[in-house]
């Protein structure tokens, strides 16, 4: 009776940690293709394009150069992105952090290296990929001192993330762009 | 906190990882670029290094699309009324 017991327990155990692994599982790619959430961003977006803009407006107009005006867009385009991704990956907390707080060490990535079997195991990745990885390590927000594995994860998110991004502000830069060319049938309906 | 704790430890652990589990990630990789879904699955020895510069060049390609889009997107905000804005971006929502 003791040994079924143990079993139930073992296997409740198992249980509980195939899910504490799922939980821990990797965000998946499919959400950033689905209708859904590109619109879900895309209204994010526009909100804060409103924002941009008014506060474009309400200073003087002169001062706000477009190249200012195009980066308080990107900005506000990424930190919606980063939003969207609900705080899951670190490229979006990166993101949300401030882009200013790039150069603060984070506590993990003080730890000392141990030295011995480890280190020759480390060097079997040749110094070239170490490089390339380093590289992307810079492109993406918040990934510099990652190791491969993870930073590989975040990659392939961010890249996902991206694609959608630029679909969304082509849509919504298509709808601008052929309002401009018809301006009287918009005006007789009105805001909304 | 433990799960931070827990991280860590596992961070020490996977910095043993082999280049088996380097060279699978790294194939899923691939998958998401471009470029693979171009030549089909047949490239399969395609080393890691090229993988990692293709993902490079694809991400910096997407930065520089996305700053032209907001370039666009902030020459547009500025001409067109707020009236006529909101329809057409009502209108792009419900498609």
């Amino acid at each position: 009776m003791t040994i079924s017991n143990g079993d139930g327990d073992s296997a409740a155990k198992d249980g509980r940690r195939e899910r504490k692994r799922k939980r821990r599982a990797e965000p998946s790619l499919v959400k950033w293709k689905t209708e859904g959430e590109q619109k879900t961003y895309s209204s994010k977006l526009i909100e804060a394009l409103r924002r941009v803009r008014r506060s474009s407006a309400t200073g003087a107009a002169s001062a706000a150069t477009d190249h200012s005006r195009s980066r308080a867009v990107r900005e506000a385009a990424d930190r919606a992105l980063a939003a969207a991704a609900r705080g899951r990956t670190r490229w979006s907390r990166a993101i949300l952090c401030g882009r200013t707080l790039k150069r603060r060490v984070l506590p993990r990535a003080g730890r000392p290296k141990p030295v011995g079997p480890a280190r020759a195991a480390e060097r079997s990745k040749p110094p070239a990929l170490k490089t390339k990885a380093r590289v992307l390590g810079r492109l993406v927000p918040g990934c510099r001192k990652l190791p491969l594995p993870s930073l590989l994860e975040e990659v392939s998110d961010y890249i996902a993330a991206l694609e959608m991004q630029v679909r969304a502000m082509s849509v919504i830069a298509e709808a601008l762009s052929a309002v401009g060319g018809a301006p009287s049938p918009a005006q007789t309906e009105g805001p909304i | 906190m433990s799960s931070r704790r827990a991280r860590s430890r596992q961070s020490t652990s996977s910095s043993r990882i082999t280049d088996e589990q380097i060279n699978d990630l790294v194939s899923k990789l691939q998958a998401v670029l471009p470029e693979a879904r171009l030549h089909g699955c047949l490239s399969m020895q395609v080393s890691a290094a090229k993988v990692l510069q293709e993902t490079c060049n694809y991400i910096r390609s997407l930065h520089r699309e996305v700053d032209d889009l907001s370039e666009r997107l902030s020459e547009l905000l500025a001409t067109t009324e707020a009236s006529s804005a909101q329809a057409a971006i009502i209108r792009s929502l419900l498609k």
